[in-house]
């Protein structure tokens, strides 16, 4: 291997693009309040391709999921999703890892 | 179903493509006349407010001295909620409930596990659940069919006010305890044969009926016993000594 090469080699993990390790994602959600009745939520988001780790905090009515960079979740797709879920979706802060 | 009352209902459903899988045991007696009933329920989220389910029970009746056990009515049921407010760690909603129970149960035998006819019950509920209280109300109309011996059974009524406690807030992962207190009443309407009242039958009975709820992710165990308070029942009947139940449920 070249210097050169050696050079864009370590420039290249320098960038944040290569550093990034996906999404964290802190969703606002009404009408948690038991454990038991969250639990749809972690199943159906396990079921998504690309997700990496699902939390709840009831007293917050906050769920919080990590993902890969290749996921993109969007309001709208929250809604319908927390909807479907038996919960309601009010906003959420998408965060990089 | 899910968060509901032991021996009242509540408005809980499933998640969308949800299944949740219930064994329940039963235990009652009314005099001289003791059952026990173990049963599998099986209920799946059509969306987030509408499911479905089936009931199977296999029964164990004991009547003066005479045994009987074999497979009772098969039940099927839909619960649809139309009204839900949620706030933050508070969940209020309303469903509707309609169940069939069938005429399937096993027919030889005394005591009878049949009863010759279909019924069906119409329920509505209301919940409030909060992170540290609970409360239900509900009211469900039991259409009793008329038997093969065209005796019209009598409809029942059944009225159910429940308050829960959670002692401990505690987070997702950690185990859950909710206590609740029922007050549950039933007014039974006399049967009658051609017309005629039949004396034996119908009258109110009131239950006052502590329970436990507790849970631990996707496994919940249900468990209570019915406490008669008050009875009115007509002519001569045996009424009841107590009721118990317990329920292991999954969601999966």
């Amino acid at each position: 291997m070249t210097k050169t090469s050696l050079v864009v080699s370590f420039l290249l993990l320098l960038a944040p693009s290569a550093w990034a390790a996906g999404k964290h994602y802190e969703m606002r959600v009404d009408g948690l309040a038991c454990p038991y009745c969250a639990y749809g939520i972690e199943k159906k988001f396990k079921a998504i391709k690309g997700v990496e780790k699902i939390d709840v905090d009831l007293d917050k009515g906050l769920v919080t999921v990590d993902t890969d960079d290749q996921t993109v979740f969007t309001d709208q797709q929250m809604k319908k999703f927390f909807k479907d879920s038996g919960f309601t979706f009010r906003h959420m802060k998408i965060t990089p890892r | 179903m899910a968060h509901d009352p032991i021996f009242g209902i509540g408005p809980h459903v499933l998640y969308r493509g949800g299944v949740e899988i219930a064994t329940e045991f039963d235990a009652e007696k009314a005099g001289k006349e003791q059952e026990q009933a173990l049963s599998l329920e099986v209920t799946y989220g059509l969306t987030g407010d509408w499911a479905v389910g089936i009931d199977l029970p296999y029964r164990f009746l004991k009547q003066k001295g005479d045994r009987n056990e074999g497979v009772g009515d098969l039940k099927l049921f839909t619960k649809y909620r139309f009204w839900r407010r949620d706030r933050l760690g508070l969940q209020e909603s309303a469903a509707v409930l309609f169940k069939v129970v069938t005429d399937t149960a096993d027919g030889s035998g005394t005591p009878r596990l049949d009863k010759d006819a279909t019924d069906a019950i119409l329920g509505l509920t209301y919940g409030y659940e909060s992170r540290r209280w609970y409360r239900w109300a509900s009211i469900r109309y039991r259409f009793n069919g008329r038997n093969d011996q065209a005796v019209d059974r009598g409809d029942r009524v059944l009225l159910d006010f429940v308050g829960g406690y959670r002692p401990r807030l505690t987070g997702y992962r950690e185990p859950d305890t909710v206590w609740l207190l029922e007050l549950n009443g039933e007014y039974g309407k006399r049967a009658s044969l051609h017309g005629a009242d039949l004396p034996d039958t119908g009258g109110t009975e009131w239950f006052l009926s502590p329970g436990l709820f507790w849970t631990k992710r996707n496994f919940a165990v249900k468990a209570g016993v019915q406490i008669p308070i008050y009875s009115d029942l007509n002519g001569n009947q045996h009424g009841s000594d107590y009721r118990a139940r317990v329920v292991l449920e999954w969601h999966l």
